[in-house]
């Protein structure tokens, strides 16, 4: 195995960063503390971490609370090693997930003297760059730190290695996945013929529901002490599982038991060997393997005549308003935002039926009706304005070349967002109410806030999606700037309160949501407001919101056009 | 704003740096209407910066784009609705079968209904993709994406085509169709500009070729008139560009980089 050829490979996966719209590539000069800025903070956060608990433990008398405090940092080293393993598996496979429509540079070993083991190494090591790599930089410095204090440094080291082990365990299953996946995919195509498309958009959903109920349950109580607890007590029951022998390795070390430890710890490092030259064959045999084809229609060609144009678009919105519907149901890097609808949907449907999370405190359905009607709709406006323009990638050249105007342009992708957005709240919706059962009048009213909000952060969201539209194809498709991402989220945050704010108010005062929930004083006086000027108030709030910011998506839209140097 | 123009295409003046790059130096170009234009030069040269300014792409910094009689800068979207366009390595949407991508080109461009089907089934035809229209462009050669793109440059019946390495990726069958047909456009009036590399096909197809070199245009003209130019009577394309280009002397390269 050639190393460098490895850390080449890597470094382009890092760099990748670099093609971003706009920036000029000539000269360029690498910022390297911002690059590292995730790293650096992940690694004072853990000494701070670190210092913060070796100063409690310092500033006990109690030797029985110290006694506590110990075992307490015992049990957090025991189970980190899993929990690495388990957010690692979820990140790398959101990556994977992401990076799967696009053909990337994976051919690169085929015509360059680089190996099969060079390629997977560092594809596996390039899945890890970003949260999994920081959290293991955080876990590691913040257990080297506590160390220092309960002076256990031997089983910090062991701790550390088990940590890095793990993570890389994640990844290198993470890639079997993706090499056998692709092959499955190629099945199924071959299998199903015409409904392939369909296949596959159910399959990646039913996929992701599964993913997310197996993490849920596995994260049963919410908080990382609950799995902690959990996977220190079920390490020692499935003993027997690969998967968390470096666990085990752990805590034979911890109860002295020297031989198991060596016993466990070379038969995690044989397990890695072996899943890792299991994806290194797979990736000889699968990696260059080409799915056949999709055939979608076969026959006479039939234009579609528009449903779309007796609703006001033109031929051309009409066709930018289909193509980004097929798009958002057939590019699988785009299905990922199906995710959040998903885990909006299922971790309070989950809890409601007690599947996840403590017992369900009175009054839950309320809360759950309106979480259900709001948030899903919601938050898929402001993904989907954020990403609509930067999803094109390369093939925004069209846009440019075509004669396509600002105005229609902003038209056909507000309405995708807002059509969207409402089929998924209807959907979510409909089971929201069938579980929790609101009265008609507060389940209109949800309704219509939810559209509200969808119309109001939809536009906010699209301006910005123009405006920080990030064209970046590999390895994955950007589509937006992450601090223009970050920051536009915020802001329709903060619209959101304000245009649900009067419906809160009517809340409060109705009785719906008791005051101490919201943490308002008795001394406080909230003015009774009658649900129709609740929603009549929202309503004024979210027009002006909307028409303000249509009119700068519009302005950031002619600058779009204008700029069409990528 | 409007106004008659004999030229298909007319720049004056025009310039376009990037930073420190002058990618085009002042140029001056008429292209007259009904003509195949082959616009040559090395890489770099500025030959894709021009077509981009032609088709209201990019803005120069300096000069005027006349277009069909419309003014680039004033009207971009009136200039690319008559213009059809190839760039050198199209993206298409890779999601969307062949057929799918021609219907969503014909309905940015306005296409009626039945003449759509028309003319995508005969394209379809022309250019031996039957079989292969309902499948997602993701599986297709390079030379069939090329194929769609080209489809799609035609679909709406431009007046004016611009073509960036338009024959790249094509199986001969399909180089020759194309060629026959850019001619049959020629002799109903619609003018064409190809970028290209290749020289025999520049000579070929071409009927005045302008050789451009550093953001300027060297040299323009028929065959007869590059030749005079360069002074090399009765020779070929390849080495009138190699000559004008100053970049003749390539024996001392190959020796170096067979050293």
């Amino acid at each position: 195995m050639n190393w460098k050829n490895v850390l080449r490979l890597i470094n382009v996966d890092i760099k990748s960063g670099r093609l971003i719209r706009g920036k000029k590539l000539r000269r360029y000069r690498e910022r390297r503390t911002f690059q590292y800025l995730l790293y650096g903070g992940a690694f004072v956060l853990g000494i701070v971490i670190g210092l913060g608990v070796g100063i409690v433990y310092n500033a006990v008398p109690d030797p029985q609370v110290k006694t506590l405090v110990e075992q307490g940092v015992r049990l957090l080293f025991l189970s980190f090693p899993t929990m690495v393993l388990l957010y690692s598996l979820v990140f790398t496979t959101m990556s994977q997930i992401q990076r799967m429509g696009v053909k990337s540079s994976i051919q690169l070993p085929y015509w360059l003297p680089i190996t099969w083991e060079e390629h997977t190494l560092a594809s596996t090591v390039a899945h890890l760059i970003g949260f999994p790599l920081a959290s293991v930089i955080l876990f590691s410095s913040a257990i080297a730190t506590v160390s220092i204090y309960l002076e256990t440094t031997h089983l910090a080291v062991l701790t550390i290695f088990a940590l890095v082990a793990s993570a890389f365990l994640a990844s290198t299953t993470t890639e079997i996945f993706r090499v056998l996946q692709v092959r499955l995919i190629g099945a199924v195509y071959k299998s199903s013929g015409k409904a392939a498309l369909w296949v596959r958009f159910f399959g990646s959903l039913l996929f992701l529901i599964a993913f997310y109920i197996v993490w849920f349950s596995l994260t049963s109580g919410g908080s990382s002490i609950a799995l902690i607890e959990m996977l220190a007590g079920a390490q020692q029951a499935v003993w027997f599982v690969p998967y968390v022998w470096l666990g085990m390795a752990l805590a034979s070390f911890m109860n002295g038991m020297l031989a198991q430890t060596v016993i466990f710890s070379l038969a995690s490092l044989l397990f890695i060997l072996v899943l890792f030259y299991g994806a290194v064959k797979l990736n000889a045999r699968f990696g260059l393997y080409e799915p056949p084809a999709i055939t979608v229609s076969r026959g006479a060609y039939v234009p579609k005549v528009g449903f779309l144009g007796k609703l006001g678009f033109s031929s051309l919105e009409a066709a930018l308003i289909r193509k980004d519907f097929k798009a958002f149901t057939r590019r699988r890097e785009l299905m990922y935002i199906f995710i959040t609808p998903l885990v909006v949907l299922l971790v309070p449907l989950m809890q409601y039926l007690g599947i996840y999370g403590g017992p369900v405190p009175p009054g839950a359905s309320r809360f759950l009706s309106a979480w259900v009607l709001l948030a899903p709709g919601a938050l898929m406006a402001v993904m989907l304005g954020t990403m609509i323009i930067g999803e094109e990638g390369g093939s925004v050249w069209l846009f440019f070349s075509s004669p396509i105007t600002a105005r229609s342009l902003v038209k056909s992708k507000y309405a995708f967002i807002i059509i969207f957005s409402c089929i998924v709240m209807l959907v979510c919706g409909v089971v929201g109410i069938l579980i929790s059962r609101p009265s008609p009048e507060i389940t209109i009213a949800l309704l219509i806030e939810s559209v509200l909000l969808i119309f109001a952060l939809g536009a906010v969201s699209l301006g910005a999606g123009i405006k920080g539209a990030d064209f970046t194809e590999v390895p994955r498709p950007r589509m937006v700037r992450p601090l223009t991402a970050i920051v536009y989220s915020l802001f329709c945050l903060v619209l959101a309160l304000a245009i649900f704010s009067p419906l809160l108010l009517y809340a409060v005062t109705a009785g719906y949501i008791p005051v101490t929930v919201v943490h308002i004083p008795a001394s406080v006086f909230l003015p009774k407001i009658d649900l129709y000027i609740a929603v009549s108030i929202s309503a004024v709030i979210a027009l002006v919101v909307t028409f303000v910011f249509f009119k700068i998506a519009l302005k950031n839209a002619k600058e779009f056009l204008i700029k069409a140097e990528i | 704003m409007v106004f008659a123009s004999e030229a298909a295409v007319k720049l004056r003046g025009v310039a376009k740096r990037y930073a420190d790059i002058v990618a085009v130096d002042h140029v001056d170009l008429d292209v007259k209407h009904g003509e195949i234009f082959g616009l040559l030069g090395p890489n770099g040269s500025g030959k894709t910066t021009t077509l981009k300014m032609i088709l209201a792409l990019i803005k120069p910094d300096y000069g005027s784009v006349n277009v069909l009689g419309i003014k680039a800068e004033d009207d971009p979207v009136a200039v690319k609705r008559q213009v059809g366009y190839v760039p050198e390595s199209p993206r298409l949407y890779e999601f969307l079968t062949g057929l799918e991508y021609l219907d969503f080109v014909g309905d940015i461009y306005g296409l009626d209904t039945s003449e759509k089907k028309t003319r995508i089934e005969e394209y379809l035809e022309a250019m031996e993709l039957e079989g292969r229209e309902g499948d997602m462009i993701s599986s297709y050669s390079q030379g069939m994406k090329q194929k769609i793109a080209l489809i799609s440059a035609f679909l709406h019946k431009p007046k004016l085509l611009l073509l960036d390495e338009p024959l790249s990726g094509l199986d001969p069958r399909s180089a020759r169709i194309v060629k026959d047909f850019l001619r049959k456009l020629t002799a109903q009036g619609v003018t064409t500009i190809m970028s290209t590399h290749i020289l025999e096909i520049a000579q070929a197809m071409c009927d005045r070729i302008a050789i451009m070199y550093e953001g300027r245009l060297l040299a323009l003209g028929d065959m007869k008139e590059l030749r005079r130019k360069a002074r090399l009577p009765g020779s070929d394309l390849e080495d009138i560009f190699l000559k004008l280009t100053g970049t003749e002397d390539i024996r001392a390269v190959v020796e170096a980089l067979l050293k």
